[in-house]
């Protein structure tokens, strides 16, 4: 097992390694493209500051590496635009805030979605199936920017029970948490009854039957154990759902997260902030996706046990 | 008194094109001790026949009439739970493949002793404590440092021992053995068939061996019958069913079976059964075995109705309109 | 057992027979039929695919018909019918500035329908090309590209089709299709890859690589054809998610710019209004949903159509 951990996390300094180059030559492409030509001048101070942080006299490999020496010591450098202000202390000012979303929906996401995929798949072709699936699917196909601004409409504007926008309040995150829980959940509600209907149709669970155990021992021990530990590496994707949906619910919610600051920085041309926030979603992503193959190699027995 | 007694038990599965008539009209008994072997091609409805005894049909299946009395119970008409009671304590039951019969991600004591626990209410130490005991009834060495691995590391034979073993933990009075040796390799075969005699004779139970292999039931069984197309054909003891075959295609299955010595064997080749069983949701009137049978004429009465079941000899039954015995009578006095 | 003139005799009757046809009609086996027929009639069969097949058409032949035969114009402003709600002559109302949502729906859907097409393509074809190399070929450069496809895996989705975007500099269809293109085939290449590498290892190709065939024979004859099944469901998965994306990026307003617009863009006209007109937003999202459904729908019935190990009994 610990072969396992350290092999996989070996692994993951090159692919960090590689996402940042990728961000870096697309980050490249961008300067050196003709309509960056036309933007208003950059001040001097912010250019000179630029210069020394990113090396930019120098060749393009030793950009690179300045760059991932600044990355590994947490300095994503100076924002193009804000001129006091550098892309770290933008980050530590707004990202919190996104973690904050993120998390509470995913959160709801899974103690709402995991039982709803449960109870489907132990009814499964009955009605309660199909109730839990059509609403598992519209939760997927309606655009979330009409799910929030439904919400809204409803729920703010017409009922007055939450506010309409911002983030502090308790009342506030009700609504843009939900919002954004309603990707995930019903995913995961889809892969937990998949896998829960799967794992029914094993042959040991028809051992387990002709046992006579009673189904609510062969459901909690043989069944679900089995289901869900599959279920968890569907959380690998998930984080890249959360960030897609955050940028849009940040945006009709007129919450101050990164999500909504990166579209901002995007239109304004901020490419240094642009970068540094990829970056940082990027580490991410693939930190969190590290981490549940570490915990799905943890839960199945036959890779913690292996000796290679 | 038999310890199983089947009437006229009827299964069949809903499908979109009708009913599948898997088993139809299948009725046997079995006396306590003994042991039954029900043989056939795929498809014919042995194991269909095993899975409604124990009440484990899928939920496209419903046993349509029939009655199937254990011990003098009557099993048909009990509700799930009163099922569950009876399923691992009264009649066990191990299936075909050992490779994918246990859950991968429990070990093997969990996987033995939770049956003890749910039908004898042991407490956990007992429970291992018996355990320990059944893996080595079951010739598994160092038993108790086993207990606790997980089933990947055990071979396809040892997790078919493990199968016996979690069957005969709550020492049921009839197992029910469904093609225990097929997934296995010829070798481990007769060591788990000569186990399943040796705990049987130990533990006084009745069995019944389903399985599509000749040898396995020359070797394992008591009685025999012969299935075709969910009906049984024949039926009788194994030394009377080996030496005086009556239906046509338990001659056939004889027949094919590969010999090593004997007369002209080099020169013969296999013989094959033309042709295939019948579609099940379209049963004609007639004889099912009639499309591939020898002796089978458009004229005769098996081409109209089925034939019945009927006693040929002291404890032989048969369901065909040309059994040997009666076939052209110049054949008859050449039986060895 | 010692073989005796009655069963010798029987064994040639028996043998005799093989040539003859099955002696009644009644009780005769199933007919053999083809992997595709097969599938075509479990598709036909599954009530619930054929709905959304149905529901995709009604959507195509919506977005390519409605401008032909609509008389309005488009681009028409005309504030004395602004803000229309849906009425017989304005089935799906006005906007702000007076145009018929039915027409600009229908037109937004031949973009957002369009570049999702043509990005679904060439998503497949470059998943395709990857995925099979890196299958096909195994050891190094199987390693190689898997790693860089976990290194991509690691770009979020919407930045990584912003940023392309901004390289690009303006945003346009094609811009448009190559961004979401370029952030969605990894899925595609990683699961032909593993698809590859499955029936890479079928009997069948080792029977062919034991007579002597080269290596393009088993690539193109053997193992790409038995893809296709795979390659079909997937388009309709990847459909949806296409649309989407650009539904998403035009909403935010980094799409496609007026006066051509697309699903999103128009739900994000709505979406200025939303507390006063609702329907602006609401129809472009309900064409959206109608797409993404129908497709997914579609792709799911497929699946079943192509795996018979899923057919139930009835």
């Amino acid at each position: 097992m610990l072969k396992f951990v350290v092999r996989r996390v070996l692994w993951t300094i090159p692919i960090i390694l590689l996402v940042i180059f990728m961000t870096f030559l697309m980050m490249r492409a961008i300067k050196g493209s003709p309509f960056r030509k036309s933007e208003r001048a950059v001040p001097p101070a912010v250019l000179e500051n630029l210069n020394r942080k990113f090396g930019l006299d120098k060749p393009w490999y030793r950009q690179y590496f300045q760059y991932v020496e600044n990355v590994a010591t947490l300095d994503l450098g100076p924002s193009l635009v804000l001129r006091n202000q550098d892309v770290n202390s933008i980050v530590k000012e707004h990202f919190p805030i996104s973690a904050e979303l993120g998390g509470l929906a995913m959160l709801l996401a899974i103690v709402v979605g995991v039982p709803l995929g449960i109870l489907a798949a132990l009814r499964a072709n009955k009605v309660t199936d199909y109730l839990l699936m059509l609403f598992a699917n519209l939760g997927f196909a309606v655009p979330s920017f009409l799910v929030a601004t439904l919400f809204i409409y409803f729920f703010a504007a017409k009922l007055g029970w939450f506010p309409t926008n911002g983030w502090g309040s308790a009342s506030s995150k009700v609504l843009p948490v939900v919002a954004l829980s309603l990707g995930p959940l019903t995913y995961f509600a889809r892969i937990v009854r998949g896998q829960m209907l799967e794992t029914l149709q094993q042959d040991y669970v028809r051992t387990a039957k002709a046992k006579g155990l009673r189904w609510r021992r062969i459901v909690t021990v043989h069944v679900l154990r089995n289901s869900l530990i599959p279920a968890v590496t569907a959380a690998g994707p998930l984080l890249g759902f959360l960030v897609t949906g955050s940028f849009i619910i940040e945006n009709i919610f007129a919450i101050p997260g990164i999500g909504r600051y990166y579209v901002t920085s995007v239109s304004g041309r901020d490419y240094s902030t642009v970068m540094g926030i990829t970056v940082l979603l990027a580490i991410l992503i693939i930190v969190a996706n590290l981490v549940v193959d570490i915990l799905y190699g943890y839960l199945d027995p036959r890779t913690r046990e292996q000796r290679t | 008194m038999a310890i199983l007694e089947v009437d006229d038990l009827r299964t069949y599965f809903k499908t979109r094109r009708g009913d599948v008539r898997a088993v139809d009209g299948v009725s046997f008994s079995l006396e306590r001790g003994r042991t039954l072997g029900i043989v056939g091609e795929s498809g014919c409805g042995k194991s269909v026949t095993a899975l409604s005894m124990m009440g484990l049909l899928a939920s496209t299946a419903r046993i349509v009439t029939g009655s199937i009395r254990f011990d003098g119970r009557e099993l048909t008409t009990l509700s799930e739970h009163e099922l569950e009671d009876v399923r691992g304590r009264q009649i066990a039951m191990i299936f075909q493949d050992p490779m994918t019969s246990l859950n991968p991600t429990l070990t093997i004591g969990t996987q033995i002793t939770e049956t003890m626990r749910r039908h004898l209410d042991l407490s956990g130490d007992a429970a291992r404590k018996r355990a320990i005991e059944l893996l080595e009834e079951v010739h598994i060495t160092n038993a108790r440092q086993r207990l606790d691995d997980y089933p990947h590391r055990y071979s396809g034979g040892m997790r078919q021992r493990v199968m016996i073993a979690i069957a005969l933990s709550c020492n049921p009075k009839l197992l029910i053995a469904d093609e225990p040796t097929t997934a296995l390799d010829v070798t481990v075969q007769a060591g788990i068939l000569d186990l399943l005699e040796e705990l049987r004779e130990e533990h006084e139970m009745s069995m019944i061996i389903i399985t599509h292999d000749m040898g396995v039931v020359a070797e394992a069984a008591d009685d025999i019958a012969v299935m075709y197309a969910g009906q049984i054909v024949e039926q009788a003891s194994a030394e009377e069913l080996f030496d005086h075959p009556e239906h046509p295609y338990t001659e056939a299955l004889l027949g094919a079976l590969p010999q090593l010595e004997g007369e002209g064997v080099r020169a013969s080749r296999l013989t094959a059964i033309p042709g295939r069983p019948p579609d099940l949701v379209d049963l004609p009137d007639a004889c099912r075995f009639a499309p591939r049978c020898p002796y089978a004429n458009p004229n005769d009465e098996c081409a109209k109705h089925v034939p019945e079941l009927r006693e040929i000899r002291q404890g032989h039954l048969v369901r065909s309109a040309h059994p040997t015995s009666e076939r052209a009578g110049a054949l008859a006095g050449a039986k060895p | 057992m010692v073989l005796n003139p009655q069963e010798e005799s029987l064994r040639e009757t028996v043998v005799s027979r093989e040539s003859e046809e099955l002696r009644f009609e009644a009780g005769a086996a199933l007919r053999q039929s083809s992997l595709w027929r097969d599938a075509l009639r479990r598709f036909t069969h599954n009530r619930g695919a054929l709905i959304a097949m149905v529901a995709f058409l009604i959507m195509l032949l919506y977005v390519v018909v409605t401008p032909w035969i609509v008389p309005y114009d488009p681009n028409n402003v005309d504030f004395s019918a602004s803000y229309l709600t849906p009425t017989w002559s304005h089935p799906f109302g006005t906007d702000q500035f007076g145009r018929d949502l039915f027409l600009r729906t229908a037109l937004g859907g031949r973009i957002s329908i369009g570049i999702g097409f043509a990005a679904t393509v060439a998503i497949m074809v470059i998943g395709i090309l990857y995925g099979a190399i890196s299958g096909f070929v195994g050891g190094w450069l199987d390693n190689g590209m898997m790693r860089i496809l976990d290194a991509l895996y690691g770009l979020p989705y919407l930045p990584f089709a912003i940023i392309t975007l901004a390289i690009f500099g303006t945003v346009n269809f094609w811009t448009m299709v190559v961004a979401l293109t370029v952030a969605s085939w990894f899925t595609t290449a990683r699961v032909m890859r593993g698809q590859i590498i499955t029936l890479k290892e079928n009997d069948y190709v080792r029977s062919a690589r034991a007579i002597g065939a080269r290596w393009n024979r088993i690539l193109f004859r053997h193992l790409l054809p038995n893809t296709l099944g795979l390659v079909i469901v997937f388009v309709f998965l990847e459909l949806p998610g296409v649309v989407l994306g650009e539904a998403f990026l035009s909403f935010l307003g980094l799409g496609i710019n007026p006066p051509n617009a697309s699903w999103g863009s128009l739900a994000q006209d709505g979406y200025t209004q939303y507390l006063s007109h609702p329907h602006i937003i609401v129809i472009p999202s309900v064409a959206i949903a109608w797409l993404i459904l129908s497709a997914f729908f579609i792709a799911d019935g497929l699946r079943d159509a192509l795996d018979p190990r899923t057919e139930g009994a009835a």
